[in-house]
């Protein structure tokens, strides 16, 4: 084999080398970030269920079970100091499910969610609430518009 | 385009494609791959056996003079608008044409018309016709332009291949890049590059060298139908079979380099589109600092560059790896550039893959911003309030589309590579010998494509 051709299987075992570090780094975070998002999903369904758990306790005949009322995903992301506080960045949700997305913040700007084309006003106190039917599939970009802040990325899942 | 767009262009991507179908498609690519193997080394036909045939009417119409100058005035009056735009017009990247008319209407949008029907970029490129133009000025005024240096043929299309990566770094690696005013710096750059060569170099050999764009659509326009040939220094127009276009090889210098910018640039998208990618960034990010936003987008450029510059590495590499081994088992017969076009049809699917679905959700912003390019308010066409449908394409359909596109994209270059290993190697024992370690290529390549629009 050449000069060249030893150079080149070189540079091709560096490569495969870097590759592998690619497939096992991101085989690592990826579980992460389903565990992190997974618990984002699930305490907000809870809180709708025990809500309506607590509605149907009050009344006296018990009524034949309805399907469940499929309550709203509820999400939350909060800013202080110019950045998002903790690691939620994919929010998860199926296609057709209302969502609610709740942002918090200590600074004034708006709130802009990608592709459905949402905006609402965020400032110290008054959080920015932004209530739609997930309808679109896909990944869209949710930030702080002036600042253009990346707040999360909202995955709707068919 | 990359994250983190503070306004960039898009907001919007494609669900991963599932495993499933990520798995469904490499065997797909497998047992396709094999029947291509069993089926394919008999004789070069694209080279020899399937000749095209001329349009004369066709031809006559295409090279009048009133076409070319329509065209290239179309091309410079284009040119201006976004220019302008850029410079001048709204510095929200949402409300101006500028970025999304260079990143979709112009690299995306021309793809497709020059695959399907051929390479038209010559006709409207603005700084041919600008060029021309002058020349021509220049010679009824009687000042006759003689480029002072003449084009070491040496370097080939290395020039076009650095500013093709220029290119990929500004679209790609650099965060700011639908900023109008950057992207105004960007076009105003490269203008002066491609002026100050062809003044140096003269017009046609720094287009065939060191324009990028003129390189990039050249070499995808070799699938196209319609073809320009040169024929006693004439212009012919051909209609070719497909694929036929691919035949040979592509000698120039620089050339693995050009098609390792095509194929690595797009590698390197799939890649930073991830959100183990975007994590990355946002922690280089972190780590400068919130409040210094000039030095952290500094940082997240230089990171970029780096897996950028990689990828295009990692795909030559792979490249010169495999036709080093394919020149061993034909015992020398094989060169480089002997199987470069086989890699066109690749570069051509995965920029469908990849783009696709952006193009038809973002061209569809170009229809509403071409009434209000500069964002000050205008309705040229009716169009300025159009609501683009982002339901357009399930993510069924872009899923097919990618998958699809990328198991074609393989077997289209396999078919390409045996006809060259046919035509150049000897004996078709050592020729179909030589074939393994392109098979193992285009898999690698497929799957590597696939496995990228795999990741979350």
């Amino acid at each position: 084999m050449s000069g060249r051709g030893r150079a080149v299987v070189a540079i091709g075992a560096v490569a495969a080398v870097v590759v592998l570090f690619f497939v096992f780094r991101s085989g690592g975070d990826e579980s992460d970030e389903a565990t992190t998002t997974e618990a984002v999903t699930t305490t907000a369904t809870t809180t709708t269920t025990t809500e309506t758990v607590s509605t149907t306790t009050g009344e006296t005949e018990p009524p034949p079970p309805p399907p469940p009322p499929a309550g709203p995903v509820r999400a939350r992301i909060t800013v202080r100091g110019g950045e998002v506080v903790g690691d939620r960045r994919l929010l998860k949700v199926e296609q057709g499910k209302q969502f609610v997305l709740i942002v918090n913040a200590d600074v004034s700007d708006h709130v802009h969610l990608h592709g459905y084309d949402l905006m609402a006003d965020v400032a110290p106190g008054k959080p920015a609430r932004i209530r739609f039917e997930a309808s679109i599939a896909g990944r869209f970009e949710i930030e702080l518009e002036d600042r253009g802040l990346l707040l999360g990325q909202l995955e709707v899942r068919p | 385009l990359t994250y983190p767009l503070a306004h960039g262009i898009g907001g919007i991507k494609d669900l991963p494609v599932p495993a499933w179908l990520f798995f469904y498609g490499a065997a797909a690519v497998l047992i396709l791959s094999f029947a291509a193997l069993a089926a394919l080394w008999r004789d070069p036909l694209l080279k020899h056996g399937l000749p095209g045939r001329e349009v004369p009417f066709l031809e006559r119409l295409v090279f009048s003079a009133p076409v070319r100058i329509l065209f290239g005035a179309i091309g410079v009056a284009l040119f201006a608008v976004v220019f302008a735009a850029a410079l001048v017009g709204d510095a929200d990247s949402g409300a101006n044409l500028a970025p999304t008319f260079v990143y979709v209407v112009f690299w995306l949008g021309l793809v497709p018309i020059v695959v399907l029907i051929g390479n038209v970029w010559p006709a409207v490129n603005p700084w041919r016709a600008v060029a021309r133009a002058a020349g021509r000025l220049g010679e009824r005024a009687g000042v006759r332009w003689e480029p002072p240096l003449e084009y070491p043929e040496r370097f080939g299309r290395l020039p076009a291949a650095v500013l093709l990566f220029a290119w990929a770094a500004l679209e790609l690696a650099y965060p700011n890049s639908a900023n109008p005013r950057h992207l105004a710096i960007a076009i105003a750059l490269y203008s002066l590059v491609t002026w100050f060569g062809m003044l140096a170099f003269g017009t046609e050999p720094w287009l065939r060298s060191g324009e990028a764009f003129s390189a990039y659509f050249d070499l995808l326009g070799r699938l196209a139908p319609f073809a320009v040939e040169e024929e006693d220094g004439r212009k012919r127009l051909r209609l070719r079979v497909p694929l036929t276009g691919l035949a040979g090889a592509e000698a120039r210098a620089g050339s693995v380099a050009f098609v390792a910018v095509m194929l690595g640039s797009v590698a390197f998208d799939g890649l930073s589109r991830s959100t183990w990618w975007t994590d990355r960034v946002l922690s280089v990010r972190d780590s400068i600092g919130a409040d210094r936003t000039a030095l952290a987008d500094l940082a997240v450029t230089g990171f970029n560059l780096l897996a950028l510059g990689g990828m295009v590495a990692l795909v030559a590499a792979a490249y010169l790896v495999a036709v080093d081994a394919a020149r061993s088992a034909a015992r020398g017969q094989l060169r480089p550039e002997d199987f470069l076009r086989s890699l066109l049809p690749i570069a051509l699917v995965y920029v469908v893959a990849h783009y696709f679905s952006f193009f038809v959700n973002q061209g569809q912003v170009a229809w509403r911003l071409a009434s209000d390019p500069f964002g000050n308010g205008w309705d040229l066409f009716g169009t300025a309030d159009y609501q683009p449908r982002y339901d357009l394409l399930t993510p069924n359909v872009v899923w097919y589309a990618q998958v699809g596109a990328l198991v074609v994209g393989h077997v289209l270059g396999l078919v390409v590579a045996h006809d060259r290993a046919v035509d150049v190697v000897r004996s078709r024992r050592l020729a179909a010998k030589s074939q393994y370690p392109l098979l193992a290529l285009m898999v690698v390549y497929t799957l590597g494509g696939m496995w990228l629009l795999s990741r979350g």
